[in-house]
């Protein structure tokens, strides 16, 4: 019976995030005149285009039981990547491919540590968090690289013409489809998510358990390789330090967007939904003068929410098929939450 | 023995070659790392990680986390140089730093234990929270020297017979946690729970009631760390703390505490803290630019878990906190 209430409740917890989203819009909307202006929608994309693109990846790889702490210092590689190849004298273009290529193989090596040598992701990736972003450090020492191509850099700050929406939206639109179509309708999605509920049974039902988990662990290192050069062109410049802290930013979208840690649970779009809510909500929060702590204080009580709520739910079903079940049931069920 | 046998195959034991290894490989290749100044360099900037990792492995023994650490130090910092700078007695200070420590970790704890939440999601909040709270309080102000209580001060420049006092507050911390670790029946339980928590709750450990109070010593003692961290920068702003929680972690993990939980000492997340501060030293005595450091540390800690892959029997991990 558990098989089938389960989803619901997580499924209404997604269709919250959809709710909460367009709440924030109205409420931002109706608070202040500025907020539904074009500029500023505008701003809302730019500014949450790294962390939407990497939580599509962040969401696979929770859903089936894995995490990825080292996403921010694979973007920053990334970045910094470009910014040591373009000052060593390659063209810009190379730079850039070079830098995907540096985020894959970042990802991949995570991967590796993770399937053929059976280490914890949690770990492997607190460690690649900081030999990544230590990396970094080695490449661009502490200077960061400003002098980029004009047209490039106009890209970071250039609307796609005739509309509001920043270049950064093409890459998102199509990453984020594509990634929901995978995830949702494909034999690669279902096998993510038994992955994430038994890896073991998946295994016995032949599903590729180990090249799964290194492909999204290889997909998380693209993601982030794209997001890196998103974000070198956005701030016109390859530094370091870029990014610090993002990858907790994107772990605290991907679960308020109602993927349960423990894997096997979620949907693509409540992701969406949240890392949107999220960006709204912070534009909406400092146009009607709350400051940056407001946000902070919002988006950790709305993680808790995230995870208490469906908590809560669980326990009020329980007292109300205890009046009718009998009592041996009752105790399995309880178990069953536990 | 039987001692001898227990000592060869202990996880500590490895990372202390490691220590030695470096300590006396930089020492060759450059005789100044022999000197006592290296020495306390080594022990004034490990006291705060030190502590810090102390806390930790309560709560990582158990196979959780908390990550809530670097935000609760910072606040408490911050907010002992405030009182203090408003006249209120150290002791009152001190407490207000416990006090808040303690309140996150029982939050934290509750979350936990009782409403059975995974502590990695609970704690990632709680940090969002605090850093929010602090940052609200603080209101972009910052802790100079002269907010700081003058016994702080003074802890933070003087030594005991050449041992930096902070080091020495670390290294007491260490021996009575790892005291209690080792004999109280309580804090042992907490190693059942990290094996197999089921099997804890059916052998009759109150699993929820030591689980509650791990993250409440967790917090408490991050709290009082604040005073530990004014004490050694004499300042405290917003960033204060701002990313310890990773370095924490980073520090018992290469110690031998795993993630996976059930296994590792204080000592060793101590230990840990050390090497890891041992090795930002050696670098520059080496003549490696410093920028080195970071991709270093992150060498060293996969090293450290490939290590206790290889030395333990467990089974390849099919969880982000690995298998038993």
């Amino acid at each position: 019976m558990a098989n089938f209430s389960l989803p619901k409740i997580q499924l209404s917890w997604d269709k919250g995030v959809v709710l909460f989203l367009v709440l924030a819009i109205f409420i931002g909307s109706f608070s202040s005149e500025y907020f539904a202006t074009a500029s500023n929608l505008s701003f809302v994309i730019a500014s949450i285009a790294e962390i939407a693109i990497i939580a599509t990846a962040m969401t696979y790889l929770i859903i089936a039981g894995e995490i990825d702490l080292s996403v921010a210092s694979m973007m920053s590689l990334s970045s910094a990547s470009i910014g040591f190849a373009f000052r060593e004298g390659l063209p810009f273009e190379i730079a850039i491919l070079i830098g995907l290529a540096v985020g894959l193989a970042a990802g991949l090596f995570n991967g590796i540590l993770v399937t053929f040598f059976g280490l914890p992701s949690l770990a492997v990736t607190i460690a690649t968090l900081a030999l990544y972003r230590g990396l970094c450090w080695v490449l661009l020492e502490n200077k960061p690289v400003n002098q980029l191509p004009e047209f490039w850099i106009s890209l970071g700050f250039r609307n796609i013409p005739n509309t509001f929406l920043p270049w950064s939206t093409i890459p998102l639109v199509i990453l984020a489809a594509a990634a929901w179509v995978v995830l949702h309708h494909t034999k690669t999605g279902r096998w993510v998510f038994a992955i994430g509920i038994n890896p073991e049974a998946a295994k016995f039902s032949g599903v590729p358990v180990n090249r799964v988990k290194l492909g999204l662990f290889a997909y998380s290192g693209l993601m982030s390789g794209v997001a890196g050069v998103i974000y070198t062109l956005r701030f016109a410049s390859a530094s370091p330090d870029g990014g610090v802290g993002y990858e907790l930013s994107v772990i605290a979208a991907v679960l308020f967007g109602g993927v349960a840690i423990a894997g096997g649970v979620g949907t693509m779009w409540g992701v969406l939904a949240a890392v949107v809510s999220l960006g709204v909500m912070r534009s909406g929060l400092q146009l009607v003068g709350f400051s940056a702590n407001a946000l902070l204080i919002v988006s950790g009580g709305l993680l808790l929410i995230s995870v208490i709520l469906p908590k809560v739910t669980e326990f009020v079903r329980i007292r109300n098929s205890r009046a009718s079940t009998p009592k041996i049931k009752q105790k399995n069920e309880e178990k069953k939450y536990e | 023995m039987k001692k001898l046998s227990k000592l060869i195959r202990s996880r500590e034991l490895p990372v202390f070659f490691a220590l030695a290894l470096v300590y006396f490989g930089t020492g060759f290749a450059n005789p100044q790392f022999f000197t006592v100044t290296v020495v306390n360099d080594i022990f004034l900037g490990v006291a705060i990680v030190a502590v810090l990792a102390v806390a930790q492995t309560f709560v990582l023994v158990m196979r959780h986390i908390d990550l809530s650490v670097g935000s609760v130090i910072g606040f408490t910092a911050f907010m002992i140089g405030d009182l203090s700078s408003q006249g209120y007695p150290l002791i009152v200070v001190l407490s207000a730093a416990l006090l808040i420590g303690a309140a996150v970790g029982a939050v934290n704890g509750y979350l936990v234990a009782y409403l059975r939440l995974p502590s990695l999601v609970v704690t990632l909040a709680t940090m969002y929270v605090v850093r929010g709270i602090f940052n609200e309080v603080a209101k972009g102000q910052t802790i100079v020297e002269s907010d700081v209580p003058e016994e702080l001060n003074w802890l933070g420049l003087n030594r005991f017979f050449g041992v930096p006092y902070l080091f020495i507050i670390g290294i007491i911390l260490m021996l009575v946690a790892g005291f209690v670790m080792y004999r109280v029946r309580a804090a042992r339980d907490l190693y059942a729970i990290g094996s197999n928590a089921a099997a804890a709750e059916l052998v009759g450990i109150p699993v929820n009631r030591r689980v509650f109070f791990a993250f409440l010593a967790t917090g408490a003692i991050s709290g009082l760390a604040g005073a530990v961290m004014l004490a050694r920068f004499n300042s405290a702003s917003t960033n204060s703390g701002l990313g310890l929680e990773l370095v924490v972690i980073a520090a018992c993990v290469v110690g031998g505490v795993t993630i996976a939980g059930g296994a590792g000492t204080v000592y060793g997340a101590v230990i840990g803290a050390i090497l890891l501060q041992e090795i930002l030293l050696a670098i520059g005595a080496l003549g490696i630019p410093q920028f080195w450091q970071l991709a270093v540390n992150g060498i060293l800690i996969i090293a450290a878990i490939g290590l206790d892959r290889y030395l333990s029997t467990r089974v390849k991990s099919t969880s982000i906190m690995g298998n038993k």
